[in-house]
């Protein structure tokens, strides 16, 4: 049994993050959420809150993120929602909407 | 868990290194590496390889939308060192798509990433599909304020195949731009003739200017947008110092 887990970012004003908002719903819409095990929330303003403490376990620097924890195997960190949706949930993604994505989040002006 | 921390691990310890030694350990632990030639002052990195390893991989991404100088600048690269440079170009199709649909100028109107992810971003993913790990001329001084954190090495997830790692290498992220222009000189590297003419940072030509006297360089790119802020930061570094 895979145990997936999501984490997303609240700003200190209590706030989602733009994109952490932006996936959720499109998860949503495409009922993806009930296959998540768990949202687990990275408080901006406290570094001890469960979301950060596991961005720091996983040294991940960009939310949202997804854990993926097969039994009995190591787990394994999406913080590309395409590639976590395509090879996780075996979902169809567009390239528009893969390059968006890569564009929004990899800084690549220096190209 | 393994191969993130020996990536961190290993990316502290190069930290501390030149230029030139991140290059030589990432061309001796990779066979199938690529360098990323922008046409600009990255050439340092083929000036730095080509001194380690003669048998370079190299491309360049030709948007078609680059300067003359820029054209003009790739091929005496390449006949400078004698090496192969792989030019790589967007999906025709995709690109008449955009033109017809918005226009030669679409990124005036609204943001430069349409156009840049049909232009360069997806020619690029195709060509990092062939590739292990690939070199970038990226420093931290060209924007501080979304570079200001850019590793020498790290675990590329964005364009890796499935279920497989790429590494990315920033041999130049410590480096500032004094000191490529100082190599440049000591070294006579061949350069864009575009420098000479006011430009810093080298792009598409519609969507790059020379800069003034006390403007960043950054100012020459994209001037019609506001600066964005990257808001989906967990600040990891902040993390870990208060945890660990």
């Amino acid at each position: 049994m895979t145990k997936i887990t999501m984490v997303k970012k609240i700003f200190a004003d209590g706030s989602p993050c733009k994109k952490c908002g932006e996936v959720e719903e499109k998860m949503r819409e495409a009922g993806q959420l009930e296959q998540l095990d768990k949202i687990v929330i990275a408080y901006e303003a406290d570094p001890q809150s469960e979301g950060m403490q596991l961005a720091a376990k996983h040294n991940v620097d960009r939310a949202p993120f997804f854990i993926v924890e097969p039994e009995s195997q190591d787990a394994k960190i999406y913080t590309v929602y395409f590639k976590f949706v395509k090879e996780v949930l075996n979902a169809k993604t567009s390239e528009d909407e893969e390059l968006k994505e890569i564009m929004n989040d990899v800084d690549l002006d220096f190209l | 868990m393994g191969n993130i921390t020996n990536i961190v691990d290993i990316d502290s310890e190069l930290a501390l290194q030149t230029p030139q030694e991140i290059l030589r350990y990432a061309l001796e632990n990779h066979n199938n590496i690529a360098i990323s030639f922008s046409g600009a002052e990255d050439v340092v990195l083929i000036d730095m390889a080509y001194k380690i390893r003669k048998d370079l991989q190299v491309f360049s991404l030709d948007t078609g939308r680059l300067h003359t100088e820029t054209y003009r600048f790739i091929e005496q690269v390449r006949k400078h060192y004698n090496i192969n440079i792989d030019v790589v170009y967007p999906e025709a199709s995709r690109v008449e798509k955009l033109v017809k649909e918005k226009g030669l100028f679409s990124f005036y109107d609204g943001d430069h990433k349409e156009c840049c992810g049909i232009r360069k971003i997806a020619p690029l993913r195709k060509q990092l599909l062939t590739v292990d790990a690939w070199i970038t001329g990226q420093r931290r001084d060209q924007s501080p304020g979304t570079r200001a954190a850019v590793p020498v090495m790290q675990d590329d997830k964005a364009f890796a195949r499935p279920d497989e790692k790429l590494t990315k290498f920033n041999p130049l992220a410590n480096w500032t731009s004094k000191q490529v222009w100082d190599y440049i000189r000591e070294n006579n590297v061949p350069y864009n003739e575009l420098h000479d003419k006011g430009f810093i940072s080298i792009g598409c030509e519609p969507c790059t200017r020379p800069t003034g006297p006390g403007q960043h360089e950054r100012e020459g790119r994209w001037w019609w947008e506001e600066a964005t802020l990257k808001e989906c930061g967990l600040h990891a570094v902040n993390i870990q110092k208060q945890t660990l």
